[in-house]
């Protein structure tokens, strides 16, 4: 083994350097080699997980220099990082596998499988690095393949590229001066080394930071690009990328800056903030969710809410809330890609995700039913699956800083499991359409990461001390100082609770059902109900989407500055213009005499001369 | 031998007017192309501080005092490029043998003048320089005997004796402090004595007399027409040469050698300085013939010399004159290019051309770098002088003067813009689809002006260094 720690350096520069170096030649392939592409970065995502798989548990850091401006290379690989690592790569391994068939015959495969590399290298750059500059380099390179990926999914994507594109690109802009901020209180950018109090301009470096690491992670009221880009970017970049990867590192990096950087503490303001986006978050986007009608749209919002778990969990500041809610990270990652390989494998049979058009397909997929009801099981938080034992670590977490975010929480979780049931039911149970009756079940290279991604749902359920016991010695690490070392127990009263909002669901889906006939419409209730109704109808019109309410504004704000142009204009080009001619013309016409005139000017001006002149003797 | 360059024309136009030459007459334009090369050569060689040293002492020619220094170098070398530039047009724009013989002759007492006035070192041979100067080019304005050309002299000649009276009254007023008409006569006497009523008037008389031949606002009456209504060759000469030396070389020497720099004529003289680039400039916006545009462009750009001269400071004077040398440089080839499209499209008016750098594409080339020179656009030749005077004038504390030279070249750029779109830019007019590129002379005379824009501004740390520092 000494042999293997010689090489460290090496294997994990080669983390980066091996997915971006595919992805170019992915790029320089020749036309006859581009049916192998799928094949390549199949191979390479695999590489990348032997990699992350060796380096699994290892600690190592390595500074140096570069290029004399005080700025250095820092990596770090320990725990915590080298458990994200291997993480991020088991998920690109699963979904390049399903890519292989789900890809083929689209369009810009070639983009596809070469940013789903960079994506991944610049990932690993994320989690390795050591140093804020570093940080934010890999941090804008994935904003940058993320508009990539969105672009190639269709026609229309662009649009919704570009969304995605303004909305990262300003909360990027936020991290960059909070990283700026941080590097000059601390004196150095060296994340490890950075222990800042919090208050006055170190609050608002948190803040600034906390805005590059939620909107990374696709929190309210950095989500709605989301929504939009679920419908048109290809459906695995969807599984990989704000499904599980821009949560991995979103949530790691404010995990890094609230337990590392800054030391959350339970009675600071910045706790507070952090926990009222989490419910915010929680609710609002899974309100959306309940009324959405297209299956990866639905998911996308769920997505959304599903974040709200993680930062009010780390939000809280105490040991259960911060496992919680880094416990929740992995598994939302498991069950959340899940979700969207079940959408896609219906897409791919069916070729729609219009829920109005599904119908009875759980006998025909049966496998891709099973998964869909472990993976439903576990966002919803049903024993014993993965995201109960989360969900009750955040409760428990919630339930100490204040009612009102357990509350919040749960009820979030009662709606999340309205949702599932209404989704489950539209399109696995009830009758299909006509053009469904050939569907059949999709082929193994898609089935079998939705069935690696269930199994991992169960085993982290039944078997929940197995990524605890990762999980729990990071947060120990941060909270050593301050804390007794922290034992996992499960809180009896809170699970009985757990148990009747879930038949509470249960029952109000049959209600739903029979109340609005079908299942498609079982949340109609709560749709139409007063109140919501209006605030619902303005949602769908994007009233609240704070990227339009964004457009609105610069759109009157370029509407003012071109009328004070066009003054300025007028000022420059029309009124100077007229005054000079003016008084050209002016002169001009003067000038239209005899000569008896011109003397008469001389001699003025002879007799003024002569006046200033003389009378300056005296 | 500083001699040489006055009695050189004079004997000249003695020797080819000698009865029974004949034939050998003609060979007088010859001649005077050898007379001005040889003459730009020696002012070029006269420009090394060695040289200099051996003849600042005076010399004697009957009783006149003559002697040589840096500022009368830049004059003489313009004068003899300008000349150079005027005797090239006029042997394409004069036809008749017997006319252009007159022309050459009349260009030679031109000359000779020009170069009695850079010389002189007393008031009265200064004064019988100007005359010379003034008679000869009251005879060439009307050397085509137009009507209007007439009427234009008929102008410059009144308002001319008026300012010659003033001169000879100053100059009279001086004799009677004094007792000499010396420089450095007056000059002693003058510093002497505590300024009284006498010194002074003959100071205004003097100045004004210079501002009437400068043809500065208000003093400014016969200038336009003058440029406009003369013969393409003579508007060259006018506004590259004679109006500035008799005018603003006369007003500096005398300034720098006999009654010095005082607080009041510097105020008088900045004040009159940017009232002369207002007028001109804006009088220049609204003009519709070329060269009367051009005409009112000078008035605004000798603003800008005056204005040199007004900061009082010795950068100041250098600046000036770099300006005189750049100026009679780009004015005389914008006239050039205006004789080149009167001699292909018969009019100068704006309005009635338009896209003819797509015919002349030489005319029009040129013109753009002299506009740009005029505007004071860095590289080319103005901006460095330009940038000679506003330098000088915050250095000496005129900072308002200073912001107002920089925003007002936004002024020169207006009309001298226009003019490029009106005349060279922009459809060609269907009458003139046909012309071609001006004849060989125009071109010619408008490559040489423009090199000598390019180099003066490309190399200006050498030009500064050798022509114009060595003046502070």
């Amino acid at each position: 083994m000494t042999n293997f720690s010689m090489y460290l350096p090496l294997y994990i520069s080669l983390l980066v350097i091996l997915p971006i170096g595919g992805a170019l030649i992915l790029f320089l392939l020749p036309q006859s080699l581009r049916k192998l592409n799928a094949i390549f970065t199949f191979f390479v995502a695999f590489i990348n997980l032997i990699l992350a798989a060796l380096l699994f548990g290892k600690n190592f850091s390595y500074v140096t220099p570069w290029l004399n401006f005080g700025f250095e290379i820092a990596i770090r690989l320990y725990n915590f990082s080298s458990f994200m690592l291997i993480a991020a790569a088991g998920f690109c391994f699963l979904i390049t596998l399903y890519s292989i068939v789900f890809m083929k015959n689209r369009e810009h495969q070639t983009q596809f499988y070469s940013y789903l590399l960079i994506t991944l290298g610049l990932t690993n750059g994320v989690l390795i690095c050591d140093n804020l500059f570093l940080l934010l380099f890999f941090w804008e390179g994935l904003l940058l393949v993320l508009f990539g990926m969105i672009a190639v999914g269709s026609k229309t994507a662009f649009k919704a590229a570009s969304k995605a594109l303004i909305i990262t690109g300003i909360c990027d802009l936020c991290m960059m001066i909070g990283i700026i901020l941080a590097g000059h209180l601390a004196g150095t950018l060296t994340i490890s080394k950075i222990h800042l109090a919090s208050g006055g301009l170190g609050s608002l470096a948190f803040l600034l930071l906390m805005i590059g690491a939620i909107s990374k992670a696709g929190s309210m009221p950095f989500h709605s690009w989301i929504p939009d880009a679920a419908i048109s970017a290809p459906l695995p970049f969807m599984a990989l990328v704000p499904a599980a990867l821009e949560k991995l590192i979103g949530i790691y990096f404010l995990a890094r800056i609230s337990l590392d950087m800054f030391k959350l503490s339970t009675n600071s303001a910045l706790s507070t903030i952090l926990m009222w986006i989490g419910i915010l978050t929680i609710i609002l986007a899974v309100m959306m969710a309940l009324i959405q009608k297209n299956y990866k749209r639905l998911l996308s919002y769920h997505a959304i809410s599903q974040v709200g778990y993680m930062i009010l969990g780390i939000g809280t500041a105490v040991p259960a809330g911060i496992v919680g809610g880094l416990f929740h990270m992995i598994n939302h990652a498991i069950y959340k890609s899940g979700l969207f390989l079940t959408g896609g494998a219906v897409e791919k049979q069916t070729n729609t995700t219009n829920l109005e058009e599904l119908g009875g397909l759980g006998k025909k997929m049966p496998v891709t039913f099973l998964c869909f009801i472990i993976t439903a099981a576990s966002i919803s938080g049903v024993p014993p699956f993965n995201g109960f034992f989360s969900k009750e670590l955040v409760y428990d977490g919630a339930l100490e800083r204040g009612l009102i975010f357990y509350l919040a929480a749960i009820a979030g979780s009662f709606l999340t499991a309205v949702s599932f049931l209404k989704l489950g039911h539209t399109v696995f149970l009830g009758k299909s359409s006509q053009s469904h009756e050939n569907v059949r079940e999709v082929k193994w290279q898609m089935f079998l990461p939705m069935l690696i991604l269930s199994f991992f749902c169960v085993l982290f359920g039944l078997m929940n001390s197995l990524p605890l016991n990762k999980i729990i010695p990071i947060v120990q690490a941060s909270l050593q100082d301050s804390r007794h070392s922290y034992v996992f127990h499960i809180n009896i009263k809170l699970i009985i609770a757990t148990v009747v909002v879930l038949i509470l669901a249960l029952l109000n889906h049959i209600f739903g059902v029979r109340l609005n006939k079908g299942a498609l419409h079982a949340s109609d209730h709560i749709r139409y109900a007063p109140i919501l109704s209006g605030i619902y109808d303005k949602a769908e019109r994007r009233f609240f989407d704070p990227f339009e309410i964004g457009l609105k504004v610069t759109r009157l704000l370029s509407k003012i500055t071109f009328k004070f142009d066009r003054l300025i204009n007028w000022v420059y080009d029309v009124l100077t213009v007229k005054i000079f001619y003016a008084t050209g013309s002016f002169i001009r016409r003067l000038h239209m005499v005899n000569y008896p005139v011109y003397l008469m000017w001389s001699l003025l001006g002879f007799a003024a001369v002569a006046l200033y002149l003389l009378y300056s003797l005296k | 031998m500083l001699a040489l360059l006055i009695t050189v024309p004079f004997f000249s136009i003695l020797f080819f007017n000698l009865p029974f030459l004949g034939s050998l007459r003609r060979a007088i334009t010859t001649w005077a192309y050898v007379l001005f090369c040889a003459q730009i050569a020696l002012a070029l060689r006269f420009f090394s501080p060695e040289f200099l040293n051996s003849f600042t002492s005076q010399a004697h020619l009957f009783n006149f005092n003559i002697a040589l220094d840096n500022l009368s170098l830049i004059i003489l070398l313009s004068s003899a490029i300008v000349l150079f530039i005027t005797l090239i047009i006029a042997t394409y724009t004069i036809d008749s043998q017997r006319q252009r013989f007159n022309f050459v002759n009349l260009l030679l007492f031109a000359q000779a003048g020009l170069n009695g006035l850079c010389l002189a070192r007393d008031m009265f041979s200064l004064y019988i320089f100007i005359e010379i100067v003034a008679v000869t080019s009251y005879i060439l304005i009307v050397f085509d005997k137009d009507i209007k050309a007439l009427s234009a002299a008929f102008k410059y000649v009144i308002l001319s004796t008026v300012a010659s009276v003033f001169m000879v009254a100053s100059i009279a007023l001086m004799l009677l402090i004094s007792g000499d008409t010396k420089f450095s006569v007056i000059q002693k006497t003058i510093s002497g004595q505590s300024p009284n009523f006498l010194i002074m008037f003959s100071v205004v008389l003097f100045v004004c007399a210079a501002f009437v031949k400068a043809g500065v606002v208000p003093f400014h009456g016969w200038l336009p027409e003058v440029y406009s209504r003369s013969p393409a060759a003579v508007s060259v000469l006018f506004s590259g040469i004679i109006s500035k030396a008799l005018g603003i070389y006369t007003l500096m020497r005398v300034a720098k050698d006999v009654f010095g720099v005082n607080v009041a004529l510097n105020n008088v003289l900045l004040f009159i300085g940017t009232v002369s680039i207002i007028v001109g400039a804006l009088a220049a916006l609204v003009q519709k013939d070329f060269k009367k545009m051009l005409g009112f462009s000078s008035i605004s750009q000798i603003g800008y010399i005056i204005l040199g001269v007004g900061s009082g400071t010795i950068l100041g004077f250098a600046g000036a004159a770099f300006h005189i040398f750049n100026h009679a440089i780009f004015k005389s080839l914008l006239f050039v290019n205006s004789a080149a499209i009167e001699s292909r499209t018969r009019t100068t008016h704006m309005h009635e051309l338009g896209g003819l750098s797509k015919v002349m594409p030489i005319t029009g080339f040129t013109s753009i770098l002299g506009f740009i020179s005029a505007a004071g656009l860095p590289p080319l030749a103005g901006f460095w002088s330009k940038l000679l005077i506003v330098m000088a004038l915050i250095l000496s504390g005129h900072f308002i003067y200073a912001i107002l030279a920089i925003v007002l070249s936004a002024l020169t750029l207006a009309y001298l813009l226009s003019m490029q779109r009106l005349v060279f830019f922009g459809k060609l007019n269907e009458r003139f689809i046909k012309i071609k590129e001006a004849e060989f002379g125009f071109s010619l005379a408008a490559i040489i002006l423009a090199a000598i824009i390019i180099i003066t501004g490309l190399f200006y740390p050498f030009v500064l260094g050798k022509f114009i520092l060595p003046l502070v």
